[in-house]
């Protein structure tokens, strides 16, 4: 006898998430679907949330060895979405290094809309494997916050970067309409991998500096221009490196009397955390895009500070609401 | 380079030497039959001996040569910066290695992509230039670039060996037109065209009529080459070690190897493998005091 019901569409760790403007000039969802392993949840909209909040979660909090997760997410035009994590997404041992644990994310950006991803790092778990691919096709007036960060793994057990492999792939299109080719702005491939073949060397590890973290963010347009804006000041007014310091002794004392302004405190602060957590960071403008590449010593220390730059600033919270902001403080 | 990556510069090199030893056996046999004297044998004209006869060992030399014009020696491809950022626990060998893998993975495939079809140069070179994410590390790319793409205009290109195809000649022409041409407008989300250094080079290499094998090997080697001569005026070590250095087992190894594990990597799967990297050579404007440009 055939099933009464149709077939299935959904597959195993599918998942569908469709963003647009209620008539009340609200963001709200129109469409939410998804599988296991992957699960999204939705706080009931309020007329006071500034985006529409969804949690991007996984069964157990993390992806154990072999699971894919394929997401689609349309941010329709004049809309805007947050998406946040509720912890690190642990991507789980894998039985061989020929299993490999996926993520995939597809997302269209239409005219005037923003999405902000500012999600928990990914913790890659002793001999996992690991490939995730985030894909963005942008309008161009559409924005883009992004960032993607990995960390070493269970450092409290003692793991640091032992992985077999993790490979991330940040890639942003533009389109300009329907009917031309989007063009291709930004390809951000990060892959860490160490041969097998030898237990004792562990090429990552040498690689990584001592590094606990290491991040992306990327930025681009008009919602996130003026955070863009602020972070290449910042990295413009990094204190050089290998300089020294002149002053006479008196003149040290008599400019550390003079009140600073709230920029320049802040900056100090910035600075005395960035020597104390071992942040290392540069700013790059790429073809219309803003990439910020950081590393710090501890995840802790990573957080603070990309957190910290990002209030500061203070437009993401004003675009996407403090709820958007929840991973990073 | 190993027999298996390397199967036809070796034959050509097997047949050379047949050519060569064939030439000693007539000039043996003609010794023997004592119709010659000793004094003739010698050719008033040098015969053309060995492999370095074909015309792409000429080219392999002059792109290997440290005399190209590329401006190379402005650059030390992060090494300065490394410097600042890890002293006193800088090691060179370390940087060189990370240096050589991280140059090897983001850059190599561009090479080769162009190397197999140097008419797809204009996307390998957008591709290339969407896939570099410091201003310092595009700087140098570019700048390296567009001077090999001057030394093809002013000088190899009438210089090109017969075999070549002319199709890529003129694809190469209209690259460097189209570079004129956007340079003057730049919009928003930057020129199509920006001659970056890696798919130049795989695109002059084939023309030239380099192996893929060779080319791969040369432009690896040229990088190590300027990583030692930056190295040298930044005084970590002094000319002879650097020779040393050079001609080592560990830089053979290390070239062979990147070159084995980038072989076949498509041009979209490109990436960074040692990401601290990108930190190095995007800090370098941070530096105090720079001697080199990168």
């Amino acid at each position: 006898m055939s099933s009464p019901f149709p077939p299935s569409s959904s597959a195993p760790g599918k998942g569908c998430l469709i963003v647009g403007q209620s008539p009340q000039k609200l963001s709200c969802l129109s469409k939410m679907t998804f599988q296991y392993p992957l699960k999204l949840i939705s706080p009931s909209p309020a007329s006071h949330h500034k985006s529409v909040l969804v949690f991007l979660l996984t069964y157990g909090g993390g992806l154990v060895g072999g699971d894919q997760v394929n997401l689609t997410i349309d941010v329709q035009k004049a809309s805007k979405l947050s998406i946040a994590t509720q912890g690190h997404t642990k991507i789980f041992k894998s039985p061989t290094p020929e299993v490999t644990t996926r993520q995939n994310l597809h997302v269209t950006i239409e005219s005037g809309s923003a999405l902000c991803l500012l999600p928990d790092p990914v913790q890659p778990f002793g001999e996992s494997v690991y490939e995730q691919s985030q894909v963005f096709t942008i309008h161009e007036k559409g924005s883009l916050c992004l960032l993607d960060w990995v960390s070493a793994g269970r450092t409290a057990r003692g793991e640091d970067w032992d992985f077999w492999r993790w490979s991330g792939r940040n890639e942003v299109w533009m389109s300009t309409d329907e009917q031309s080719k989007p063009r291709l702005l930004l390809r951000d491939n990060v892959l860490l991998d160490s041969p097998i073949v030898d237990k004792e060397l562990n090429l990552v590890k040498k690689k990584m500096q001592g590094l606990e973290v290491f991040g992306t963010l990327v930025l681009r347009g008009p919602h996130v221009e003026s955070l863009a804006a602020f972070i290449l000041k910042e990295f413009a007014a990094l204190p050089r490196i290998g300089a020294r310091d002149f002053r006479s002794q008196e003149k040290k004392e008599k400019d550390s009397s003079i009140v600073l302004s709230h920029e320049e405190s802040w900056r100090r602060d910035r600075l005395k955390q960035e020597a104390r957590d071992g942040v290392m960071w540069s700013a790059a403008k790429v073809r219309g895009c803003t990439v910020i590449k950081f590393g710090a010593r501890t995840v802790e220390g990573g957080r603070v500070w990309i957190g910290g730059m990002i209030k500061e600033e203070g437009s993401m919270v004003q675009c996407f609401g403090e709820e958007a902001l929840m991973c990073i403080r | 380079m190993s027999a298996n990556l390397d199967s036809s510069p070796s034959r050509e090199a097997v047949r050379d030497e047949i050519q060569h030893l064939q030439r000693r056996l007539r000039e043996a046999e003609a010794r023997l039959r004592g119709t010659t004297s000793s004094q003739d044998a010698i050719p008033k004209v040098l015969a053309s001996d060995g492999p370095l006869a074909a015309s792409s060992q000429h080219y392999l030399l002059l792109l290997s040569d440290s005399a190209l014009p590329l401006g190379s020696f402005a650059f030390s491809s992060g090494l300065e910066s490394y410097l600042a950022h890890t002293r006193p626990k800088s090691s060179f060998p370390d940087f060189l290695d990370f240096s050589l893998s991280s140059y090897a993975s983001t850059t190599l495939p561009f090479v080769l992509g162009a190397h197999r079809d140097p008419t797809h140069l204009i996307e390998l070179d957008d591709a290339l230039d969407a896939a570099i994410m410091c201003t310092v590390g595009r700087r140098a790319s570019v700048a390296q670039g567009r001077a090999l793409l001057s030394i093809w205009d002013r000088s190899f290109a009438e210089a090109r060996p017969a075999g070549s195809s002319l199709d890529v000649v003129t694809c190469l022409k209209d690259f460097a037109l189209q570079l004129r041409a956007t340079s003057s407008a730049v919009s928003s989300a930057g020129p199509v065209v920006s001659a970056h250094l890696a798919p130049l080079f795989g695109a002059v290499a084939s023309i030239l009529g380099m192996s893929p094998q060779q080319t791969a090997y040369v432009f690896m080697l040229s990088h190590v080459k300027a990583l030692l001569s930056a190295a040298v005026r930044a005084s970590i070590f002094g000319p002879y070690h650097g020779q040393k250095v050079l001609a080592s087992t560990d830089v053979q190894k290390g070239i062979q190897r990147a070159i084995t594990r980038e072989w076949n990597t498509k041009v979209e799967d490109a990436g960074q493998i040692v990401p601290v990297m990108d930190l190095w050579i995007g800090r370098h404007e941070m530096l105090y005091s720079r001697i080199f440009n990168s």
